[in-house]
């Protein structure tokens, strides 16, 4: 797979293409991937692809906006999902990017994976895919683990692995099984299930451990206006101490902003300091949303985002 | 803001309600209110906004976190728009939030949609009592809990 990609991408800059790729590299430790902007045909061989390719690299392209010539992104089908949305959102024209389809079979949860090995991330050498496990390397041991146990918690339920918009794919995603008869909404239905005073607690509890890092709005493809209503000093809509009822503010408000248009990428989730489960607020708009106004974001170019378009015999409960 | 407002847990707790009200319909029902001398209770402050789509859910979520204890956004019924769509924004919008909100625990009775039209100053008064009655019972916005000492306005 690497072979093939690092070859693509060389193909590609080599003909005029695209100017810029950005892809995955291995970071300061094996385990560690960090983003990679290839502009030259010489460094396409840092280019790797695995299971531990975690960020959604669509986010780089809003700042590739202002460069001359194409960029190249290489994207997972949950992923790819992003950039329709940026293009229907007029932040990016679609002719200007060339997008690299990976064949992704899941990710892993390094907070997971830690766990069920017992050590940590800095130790593990490679992460293989492997069907319906992932081969592990710890020393030199390889050890099997079963996918369901450290699959990040979005892949269990990834309903679209290939995206319908590629410019080039590097295969075919080959289809696995895992154990286990969760449904995509039972966290949220859970919360929904309880009563209002504990579901209060609860998200109270999550709040108040915020610190307002701003992570989950600069990872957010969706966070890109110039100036963040959070930042704005004129009127000021968030007072800067980190105190529960700011930092409830933040959230609601960021959920509602992205209503509509979250594409469940669970980078928010993945880069959260102190592991609040904000996918679970964004998933209950999503559930509202494909409930409500049968709309799922980022899957076609041609449907009208929900908010800015209406029914006439929508929903009524404002009598 | 809410300093002021809340005599908390004593007898004499007053709800403070913010009331969003389209220029076109509402806050002329609500000032036919007035002209027929109709009794409501006063615990509302009424923000005249252009269009009840005007009223982003930010408004919402700022006057709930800031300690309101609810509030009221009235617009024109569906379809009576002066701008011929805003109201069904507001539709959808008022729907999701209502939702998101109660989804984080807090009662479903402090952010309420109704629509009201210039003629209706009865029903304003009505819909002020009702809305006003039910935040009542409910008592004060969230006792604040954990680590919400300052007050605010302090920066």
């Amino acid at each position: 797979m690497e072979d093939k990609l690092q070859e693509l991408v060389v193909e590609l800059l080599g003909d005029g293409a695209m100017e810029y790729f950005i892809g995955y590299r291995q970071g300061f430790e094996p385990s560690h991937v960090v983003p990679c902007f290839v502009t030259d045909q010489s460094e396409a061989d840092r280019l790797i692809w695995g299971p531990l390719c975690l960020q959604n690299l669509s986010k780089y392209v809003l700042q590739a906006r202002d460069l001359d010539g194409k960029v190249g992104l290489l994207v997972k089908g949950c992923d790819a999902r992003a950039i329709v949305e940026l293009v229907k959102q007029h932040q990016i024209e679609r002719d200007r990017v060339v997008v690299v389809g990976v064949p992704c079979e899941g990710q892993v949860d390094p907070r997971k994976l830690e766990q069920v090995l017992g050590v940590p991330m800095e130790q593990v050498i490679d992460v293989e895919d492997a069907g319906d496990e992932f081969l592990v390397t710890v020393g030199s041991e390889v050890r099997k683990i079963g996918k369901e146990q450290v699959l990040r918690d979005k892949c269990f339920f990834c309903k679209h692995p290939a995206s319908f918009d590629y410019d080039y794919t590097l295969g075919e995603v080959q289809p696995f099984t895992i154990d286990g008869d969760s449904e995509e909404y039972d966290a949220v239905e859970k919360l929904e299930g309880l009563p209002l005073e504990e579901r209060r607690a609860f998200w109270q509890k999550q709040f108040e451990r915020c610190i307002r890092c701003n992570a989950c709005r600069e990872v957010c493809y969706g966070c890109y206006c110039k100036e963040c209503i959070f930042d704005r000093t004129a009127p000021r809509w968030l007072d800067r101490p980190p105190l529960l009822r700011e930092n409830e503010m933040y959230h609601l408000i960021r959920a509602v902003h992205l209503a509509g248009r979250c594409i469940d990428c669970g980078e928010c989730e993945r880069v959260c300091p102190v592991n609040i489960p904000l996918g679970r607020l964004y998933k209950k708009l999503q559930k509202d949303i494909a409930e409500l106004f049968d709309y799922e974001a980022g899957m076609e170019y041609d449907t009208v985002p929900p908010l800015v378009d209406f029914e006439l015999d929508d929903q009524d409960p404002f009598l | 803001m809410a300093s002021e407002s809340s005599d908390e847990g004593g007898n004499g707790y007053e709800p403070k309600i913010l009331v969003f009200a389209c220029n076109w319909c509402s806050y002329a029902g609500a000032d036919l209110a007035g002209v027929s001398r109709l009794q409501m209770p006063a615990n509302c402050r009424i923000i005249r906004v252009m269009c009840s789509a005007r009223v982003r859910p930010e408004f919402v979520v700022t006057a709930l976190s800031k300690g309101l204890d609810g509030v009221l956004v009235l617009g024109c019924h569906p379809g009576d728009c002066h701008y011929s769509e805003g109201n069904y924004f507001t539709r959808r919008r008022g729907l999701l939030l209502k939702n998101l909100l109660q989804f984080v625990g807090i009662e479903p009775e402090r952010f309420q949609v109704r629509w009201v039209s210039a003629s209706e100053g009865a029903k304003f008064a009505d819909t002020v009592e009702q809305v006003t009655e039910q935040i009542r019972a409910l008592g004060p916005n969230r006792p604040r809990s954990g680590n919400q000492s300052a007050e605010p306005g302090d920066r």
